[in-house]
């Protein structure tokens, strides 16, 4: 949630903050920061994300959603600003923190010499799992993956959408509290991302929380209880989906608050005839 | 068509030679190669002028010509966008009209020019008389339109495959052979001539069968019509020619069906039991089972062994062969064999690339990283000792004194230990991205991180040889013993010695390690790996 004033005060935009639910703070951001030389990609950035939430980050391309969720994640050092994961400073306590925390970036580049079910165990093992519960919980996610066919082939023959869906089960092998996604749906053809979808959705009604960043409005709307939109490193917007949304679509709702990049379309005016 | 294709060389070229430093740097070293190529196989050609093996020497030549048009654009695919049809499938191009460009693109550039100018000096070396003159530029101009054409169907054949994981895997192999020719060519061949074993007329009957192939026949044209039979030269030339059209026909159909063929998704290999060896050993097992099968299954973890066998064998190669030979060299190759191990692997988290984010989620703690670092030892080791004491033995026993083996071997065990410990506190202290560029599998500095390679690289290299020093020592004081106390003494005393400085590296890397993770994870996602 943003945290540029108190609670109960509308924000900038004149929406209403979103009131954390009871339960707790499954994520809380506090002034977090990072430049890089002269660029501040994230600038003083606050959020919170109530425990047991699927939400939503979204923003235009180089807003500082990745730079944001890796300094989240314990993966980028932040320049200040703190981050808190259901308590635990991650900056303070790291290996506290990555314990509880399934992490899935970006650009998915995995371990491409191994098999899918070699993957997910090495991720299991690496989490301290013993290596018969790895390999029990690797054959599961696999399954509900629907990866199981494609189990003991390389990942470097996997597709897209099943590198995302293995990324997804690394991150979920140790059954972490807290889920960080980037862009997870980004290239994924439909019936994978319905089986993202599902799990996640499953994950989050078993009381876990999920946080991830997207730049497809449609998909937020349909799956996220609560969106946070940040430009130029700032969060601009936080709240429940509805509450964001403002009565309008998501997209809109966006671009109202991003606001719309013009061009000049003039130039293009010989586009659309039928002549060369 | 052709001179647009001509001129998006030409603009390739010109935007290799502006887009980076290190750009500049290739482009420049690689025409200095040209030019060298070009005067250097001038040069060599025309000395063989008035030898009675100048036909065979220049059918020898024209063929290692024809090998490397062959051989190079399957290790630059990638590199030269013209080579690649698909690049050019989505443009209205009729495939005749689509040849003629790329053939003309083919012949643009320094290295086509250097290998005209080179082959040019048949005209001094084995062309006598203006028949023999004409004859020796049209034969030149006809193997290299043979290499174009060859080496044009060859790509264009597999381009599909080279697109592919497996055909990329195929080119990084390529790489070993080459660079065993090469030791072979600095190391071996300069004694071998110099002790008088390779002479010209080494090449004497290479003809016999030579003859036949395509760079033979244009060779034995030249020295038909500088022998005054023009009949039988023009008839080879034009035997060439069919051949030239022949490779051309094959050229059309496999660019035809390459236009509309989509790529070729790899036939996905199947691992069987696909199941973590080593799963008793906790986190120090699954990091050593991860590695252990990577270095079975990436080739470029391959082609690193491959190139610690060629250097072991390569420091020692010059030394043992001939009439003045000294094998106490082998001694040298066990330390640089076991220094390499580590060099190679001297900076885990830009070799390991983005996957490192994976580990870098799973650990922070010490602990965590003391069994990441010797988990990754061990499996490096179970490899690296036997392959490198391997080599020396072979060595040995090629120098005829099998026993310099035996003090080799004690050597590889405290230099492993050493390069290992080594090459885990330079992966925490003086990690830096990586990156890989066209042509060669192996890893290279990102650029700007030249002098952390160097660093690494000769902090490795020396760090060995000094700790291997005092085995060194306790090997030539023991020279005169027998076996049974070289073997049963000095042998365990320096695999527990290297053990010892393994062990002492893996504490202080993870040290340093924990510290920096965020660091080391963000060098990681800044190696581009592909």
């Amino acid at each position: 949630m943003n945290n540029e004033s108190a609670p109960g005060i509308p924000s900038a935009t004149g929406l209403p903050r979103y009131q954390p639910a009871t339960g707790g703070l499954a994520v809380a951001v506090r002034g977090l920061w990072k430049k890089f030389g002269d660029k501040e990609a994230v600038a003083d950035l606050d959020l919170e994300i109530a425990a047991g939430s699927l939400a939503g980050l979204v923003g235009p391309n180089g807003a500082g959603k990745t730079t944001s969720l890796s300094m989240m994640t314990g993966l980028l050092r932040p320049d200040g600003g703190q981050v808190l994961v259901n308590g635990l400073d991650v900056w303070a306590d790291p290996p506290a923190a990555k314990a509880i925390m399934g992490v899935v970036p970006a650009e998915v580049r995995l371990f491409e010499r191994l098999s899918g079910e070699e993957l997910l165990e090495y991720s299991g093992r690496l989490r301290g799992l013993p290596a018969a519960e790895a390999r029990s919980r690797a054959a599961q996610l696999l399954n509900v993956l629907d990866l199981t066919e494609d189990a003991n082939r390389l990942v470097a023959d996997y597709s897209t959408g099943m590198r995302k869906k293995a990324a997804l089960g690394c991150a979920l092998i140790h059954n972490p509290s807290m889920l960080f996604l980037d862009e997870p749906l980004e290239g994924v053809d439909p019936v994978s991302a319905d089986v993202i979808r599902r799990l996640l959705t499953r994950f989050v009604a078993s009381g876990s929380t999920v946080l991830f960043s997207s730049h497809v409005m449609e998909l937020v709307e349909q799956v996220c209880d609560h969106v946070s939109i940040i430009d130029k490193g700032k969060i601009v917007v936080s709240g429940t989906t509805d509450q964001v949304r403002g009565g309008k679509t998501l997209q809109r709702a966006f671009i109202d608050l991003v606001g719309p990049r013009a061009h000049d379309e003039e130039v293009l005016s010989w586009l659309g005839s039928s002549s060369s | 068509m052709a001179r647009l294709l001509v001129q998006l060389k030409l603009r390739l070229l010109l935007n290799a030679l502006h887009s980076s430093r290190a750009a500049k740097v290739s482009f420049i070293i690689s025409t200095i190669f040209a030019v060298l190529l070009a005067v250097g196989t001038f040069l060599a050609l025309a000395s063989y002028r008035g030898k009675s093996t100048s036909v065979d020497l220049t059918a020898v030549i024209f063929t290692v010509f024809a090998f490397g048009w062959l051989i190079a654009p399957i290790m630059v695919f990638g590199v030269d966008s013209t080579l690649d049809p698909s690049t050019l499938a989505l443009y209205p191009l009729r495939t005749r009209k689509l040849i003629t460009g790329l053939l003309a693109a083919s012949a643009t550039g320094a290295w086509p020019l250097a290998n005209v100018i080179g082959l040019l000096g048949v005209t001094v070396g084995l062309a006598s008389g203006a028949l023999g003159l004409i004859v020796a530029v049209i034969a030149v101009g006809l193997e290299v339109l043979f290499c174009i054409a060859l080496s044009r169907f060859v790509t264009t054949s597999l381009a599909s495959l080279l697109r592919s994981r497996r055909g990329r895997d195929l080119a990084a192999f390529m790489i070993i052979p080459l660079f065993a020719l090469y030791e072979f060519f600095t190391q071996v061949v300069p004694k071998a001539a110099a002790e008088g074993k390779i002479t010209a007329a080494s090449f004497t009957g290479f003809d016999s069968w030579m003859r036949w192939l395509p760079p033979g026949l244009a060779a034995h044209a030249i020295q038909d019509a500088s022998d005054g039979r023009p009949g039988l030269a023009f008839a080879r030339l034009g035997a060439l020619a069919a051949v030239i059209v022949v490779f051309g026909w094959l050229w059309i159909r496999s660019l035809s069906r390459a236009l509309v063929t989509a790529d070729t998704t790899t036939q996905a290999a199947r691992i069987r039991g696909a199941k973590l060896p080593l799963a008793g050993l906790g986190l120090r097992g699954a990091v050593a089972a991860r590695f252990w099968l990577y270095q079975r299954r990436d080739p470029t973890s391959l082609v690193y062994w491959a190139l610690v066998a060629v250097i072991t064998a390569a420091v020692s190669a010059s030394s043992i062969i001939g009439h003045n030979r000294h094998p106490t060299v082998i001694l040298a190759s066990a330390v640089f064999g076991a220094a390499f191990v580590g060099i190679f692997h001297a900076n885990s988290a830009g070799l390991t690339g983005p996957p490192f984010f994976l580990e870098a989620t799973a650990l922070s703690r010490s602990r965590d990283l003391r069994a990441y670092f010797s988990g990754q030892n061990l499996a490096l080791c179970v490899i690296g000792a036997p392959l490198v004491i391997a080599v020396c033995f072979g060595l040995a026993a090629a120098a005829g004194r099998p026993g310099f083996g035996i003090e080799a071997a004690p050597i590889v065990l405290a230099g492993l230990g050493a390069a290992l410990g080594l090459s885990n506190l330079f992966s925490a202290v003086l990690p830096y991205p990586m990156a890989k560029r066209a042509g060669t599998p192996m890893l290279v500095a990102a650029q700007g991180y030249g002098a952390y390679r160097i660093g690494s690289v000769m902090g490795t290299l020396a760090g060995t040889a000094v700790a291997a020093t005092p085995v060194i020592i306790g090997v030539v004081q023991t020279a005169t013993d027998s076996d049974a106390i070289r073997i049963g003494v000095m042998w365990p005393c320096a695999a527990v010695y290297g053990f010892a400085l393994a062990l002492a590296g893996v504490r202080l890397a993870a040290v340093a390690a924990a510290g920096k993770m965020p660091e080391l994870c963000q060098v990681a996602v800044r190696s581009a790996m592909t």
